[in-house]
């Protein structure tokens, strides 16, 4: 799978390439908006790797100008800008997910993957946590390699935490993904599903936690007391 | 001059003085000009009279000169009336006739020159004013004198010129006054644009730095003064630009070797070696993200119509740390308000500041205990944890730059809580820390509620 870094330090490009290649991605490295544009025109990528603060300007206005002719290529946005309304503009002008800099490459590896499993996109493999593992393709999970049966709103919520790996999923979102925001849902109705989830993975051996952040969400992660 | 400081008050003082200048002028002009008009009359009259009194001279069969003046004539000229009169004076300078009881002449009676001459003489106490007229009767030549006492000076000329200054002259201030009236107009219609600048201009400030005089209704004469304004109004821009592009640039600057060395660590094979070796990256980024917050907030102008929902920004800091604090074995919860509630100030400060305290109070608190953020009606964000607490003797030196409780612990800069601080202050909020029981602190931060 090819992917596309725009990033004007040549070393921290190199450096990267070489990373995401130990992760099974080959990537071209271009240093400028111009160069940029261009051959995102003529060339498929999977997934481009965009650098803001680029010699030609900034790397939002290539985002902009990518989402204006509607190419749906995943764009993750690595910055040195912090702040919190950086991120918000970034992610306005169409970028899908934002790292700052320094970051883990382990972030970066992860957060590209999450991009690529979304529905249309490429990676359509398998999320794992531990020995737990969700195959996004047909919406099974298993433990231990072992195939496990659960209900259709467990698989969903299941899903969705798992998709967030790392991050807080709000209990809004996770209205939403079950349920849509057309109905009236009892507001109990989604802790009796995570509570029903934790339940199974408990009983089922899964080494993972499913968290429950008081007033923000829920957060799923690798349980180190299993 | 420089008493009067406003554009209107300084037409309006000159104004009057011109006003008060040009009456009095003026009055003076008109008096002249009537007088002179009235003895023009009064000239023409009296040369009319001498050459009327012309008419009735005719020489005798004896070559003398005589007068033969008609009823209504002689009326005029009686002593009686007193007030014309009249004398006929020959080249050698007799009196040849003449109307006054002395019978003599008008005006001194070497009068040689020109055919008509207007002379004004004192007699007694009264004083004749009137022509001499040259005329040729036959073969003589002789010069007929009219005059008038002007004692006695026709009364209605004479309650013209009198009623002047009460029917005329005093018409001039009201005009003026009324020509002041509408000059004032005038200066307020035409200074409009530059109220409407100064409308302007009161709202330039660090917030909105862009902003403009506009000049195109703005009088020329006064626009390069405003042009001059917004010219220094770029260069201060320019200087702000500078000084944000600096803090952008240095950001840029130290974090890019920072993932260099960070991502040269990752593709090494040591993993223990490389493990040590991130955390310090790791920690190394922290404080330059520390320093770039305070260099940045040195330089940083809230807009004083920003607001933010206190929740909301609580909620995102909370959604951000969990999943540090679940990696700890600690936990967050958000409790309080369920509602949106609008405070004063930059959502992207506040949130820095309630992450600063969010990333202090999962550092400290217990394995196993809560880190809770409580938002409250009021504008009051509170974190609390159960970690050791802040003794009474440090309450105050925790916010200073720099301090640490422990000098020889690493990871940590003592530049959290300035951060914090310092947002407090821009918000005018107030920070305020106290323990709790049985273990633990609490942080509260007061926003200046929206309304």
């Amino acid at each position: 799978m090819r992917l596309l870094i725009v990033e004007d330090n040549e070393e921290l490009a190199d450096l990267l390439a070489k990373g995401l290649r130990g992760a099974g991605y080959e990537a071209d490295v271009l240093s400028t908006l111009e160069e940029a544009a261009s051959v995102l025109q003529t060339t498929f990528y999977a997934a481009l790797i965009l650098d803001l603060g680029l010699p030609d300007g900034d790397g939002l206005s290539l985002l902009k100008e990518i989402r204006h002719r509607n190419n749906p290529i995943p764009v993750l946005v690595l910055t040195a800008r912090g702040g919190l309304n950086d991120r918000v503009t970034g992610l306005r002008s169409g970028a899908d997910d934002y790292l700052v800099k320094p970051f883990a490459l382990e972030e970066l590896v992860a957060r590209l993957e999450a991009q690529l499993r979304r529905p249309g996109h490429l990676l359509g493999t398998s999320l794992r946590i531990a020995n737990l593992e969700f195959d996004t393709r047909n919406r099974q999970a298993s433990i231990d390699d072992r195939p496990q049966l659960l209900s259709a709103r467990e698989t969903a919520v299941l899903e969705l935490l798992m998709r967030s790996k790392g991050r807080v999923v709000s209990k809004k979102q996770v209205e939403d993904h079950i349920f849509g925001h057309s109905t009236d849902v009892a507001s109990n109705a989604i802790e009796v599903y995570v509570h029903r989830l934790r339940k199974q993975l408990a009983e089922r051996g899964a080494k993972v936690q499913v968290h429950t952040i008081r007033g923000v969400g829920y957060l799923i992660a690798e349980d180190k007391q299993a | 001059m420089t008493r009067f400081k406003s554009i209107i008050s300084r037409i309006v003082i000159l104004h009057v003085v011109a006003v008060a200048v040009t009456s009095v002028l003026m009055s003076l002009a008109l008096a002249w000009l009537l007088s002179f008009a009235t003895n023009n009359i009064h000239n023409k009259a009296m040369e009319e009279q001498a050459n009327s009194v012309a008419g009735h001279l005719s020489v005798a069969g004896d070559g003398t000169l005589q007068l033969d003046l008609p009823l209504d004539l002689l009326g005029l000229y009686s002593q009686a009336y007193g007030r014309y009169s009249y004398a006929v004076i020959d080249d050698k300078g007799n009196v040849l006739f003449s109307s006054l009881k002395d019978h003599g002449a008008l005006f001194p009676a070497d009068s040689r020159t020109s055919a008509t001459e207007f002379l004004q003489q004192r007699r007694g106490d009264a004083t004749v004013s009137g022509a001499s007229v040259r005329k040729i009767i036959g073969d003589r030549t002789v010069w007929i004198q009219a005059g008038e006492d002007l004692a006695n000076r026709d009364v209605l000329i004479d309650d013209i010129v009198a009623d002047f200054y009460r029917n005329v002259g005093w018409i001039t201030l009201p005009i003026l006054l009324v020509l002041l009236m509408i000059d004032i107009a005038i200066f307020r219609r035409a200074l409009r644009p530059l109220r409407e600048a100064s409308d302007i201009a009161r709202r330039i400030g660090p917030a909105n730095p862009g902003l403009r005089l506009p000049t195109a209704e703005i009088p020329r004469e006064v626009r390069p003064l405003v042009s001059a304004v917004n010219q220094g109004l770029d260069r201060l821009e320019e200087a702000f630009r500078i000084q944000r592009d600096f803090t952008a640039d240095a950001a840029h600057e130290l974090r890019t070797p920072l993932s260099i060395l960070r991502t040269r660590l990752e593709l090494l094979e040591e993993r223990d070696m490389s493990r040590a070796l991130l955390k310090d990256i790791d920690d190394m980024a922290h404080i330059v993200g520390q320093l770039l917050d305070i260099a940045e907030l040195d330089a940083f102008v809230i807009d004083p119509a920003e607001k933010a929902d206190l929740r909301a920004v609580t909620a995102e800091v909370a959604e951000f740390v969990a999943p540090l604090a679940v990696a700890q074995d600690k936990d967050v919860a958000l409790l309080g308000a369920s509602h949106p509630v609008w405070v004063k100030g930059s959502a992207e400060m506040m949130s820095r500041a309630i992450r600063n305290l969010a990333e202090n109070a999962i550092k400290h608190t217990t394995p196993g205990s809560t880190v809770e953020f409580v938002v409250e009606d009021n504008g009051t964000v509170s974190v609390l944890d159960r970690g050791p607490g802040v003794a009474e003797h440090e309450r105050e030196l925790i916010f200073r730059r720099f301090w640490r409780r422990d000098r020889r612990k690493a990871g940590s800069t003592g530049l959290g809580l300035s951060i914090v601080q310092r947002i407090a202050e821009l918000h005018s909020a107030t920070v305020s820390v106290e323990s709790r029981t049985p273990s633990g602190a609490r942080f509260s931060l007061k926003f200046v509620p929206a309304t």
